[in-house]
């Protein structure tokens, strides 16, 4: 990454990529949430829900490629808060893209942060949006 | 316009100020290896945890579930839950083998006709991270959609 000094307004986060939304990744991410909800892992069930045959992907994970990208760019403990909103879901198959901006730097408690609008992009259509604090230098 | 059912609209809004019983959870390493594996990256240094920890964990351990929130909010079944947003807010790092205590409850419920023109129930809940020397860790707003 730049030196935190050398980053701006406007500057881009490099995207990460997940090629391919696993549904067995569903299936483990469902044990360690203690998630019994049904989207995650029954096909059969989401035929009601206009997805014969699909399943959906859980929103941590959709939000943990958004942190995947941030953490690439800015270190392992870099992340301050995060603050998104959900529109459509990601289906196992998919192939998305997570991707962000600085919008605003600041120093707040002793440390420099950048304030980033950051997004999921799923054929170029945003599915999850929001915002990200982020502490720069913070490796 | 959809019926809604599960909760009126009074019980609906005297959701709001439900406390959960409180607790503790510890992360441990292999919780924490699953979990970021799922997300398609490499563990990190220093027995640091994901950030996207702070899904499941505080819900657990506030002393709380998944399946009790969906029934509180009087909803079940595929397609019943939408996730409306989350804003979560890290004090400090969040590692493994540490034991956080929690607490938190709901803070937002109401009622609301979406774009579409259905009734749909909005809930938010708040758990509030404390490490073992009883600093802020982490706090959590989550913003669900009950659909009837």
């Amino acid at each position: 990454m730049n030196e935190p000094a050398d980053i701006g307004p406007g500057d881009e986060i490099p995207t990460w990529t997940m090629p391919f939304v696993d549904p067995a990744r569903m299936r483990t991410m469902a044990a360690i949430l203690r998630d019994p909800y049904p989207v995650h892992w029954d096909r059969d069930g989401n035929a009601a829900l206009g997805l014969p045959g699909r399943v959906i992907n859980q929103g941590p994970l959709n939000l943990g490629y958004i942190v995947n990208m941030l953490l690439a760019w800015a270190g392992p403990s870099c992340v301050r808060r995060l603050t998104v909103s959900f529109g459509r879901p990601v289906l196992d198959g998919d192939h998305v893209t997570a991707g962000g901006r600085v919008t605003s730097i600041a120093d707040i408690d002793g440390e420099r942060r950048a304030t980033c609008d950051v997004w999921l992009d799923r054929d170029g259509e945003h599915v999850v949006t929001g915002t990200a604090v982020v502490a720069l230098g913070a490796r | 316009m959809g019926d809604v059912i599960g909760l009126s609209e009074a019980q609906l809004h005297a959701l709001v100020g439900h406390r959960f019983s409180g607790g503790r959870y510890r992360i441990e390493h292999w919780e924490n290896w699953l979990l970021t594996d799922c997300t398609g990256r490499e563990p990190l240094p220093d027995r640091l945890v994901h950030p996207i920890v702070l899904f499941h964990v505080p819900i657990l351990g506030v002393g709380t579930s998944i399946t009790e929130l969906f029934a509180l909010g009087g909803v079940a079944g595929a397609g019943s839950v939408g996730l409306e947003g989350y804003d979560w807010e890290y004090f400090g790092p969040l590692v493994e083998d540490v034991e956080y205590r929690m607490e938190g409850g709901i803070v937002a419920a109401n009622r609301v006709t979406d774009e579409t023109g259905r009734v749909v129930d909005k809930m938010a809940f708040e758990i509030t991270l404390f490490d073992e020397t009883d600093r802020m860790a982490a706090r959590i707003t989550n913003r669900w959609v009950l659909r009837r």
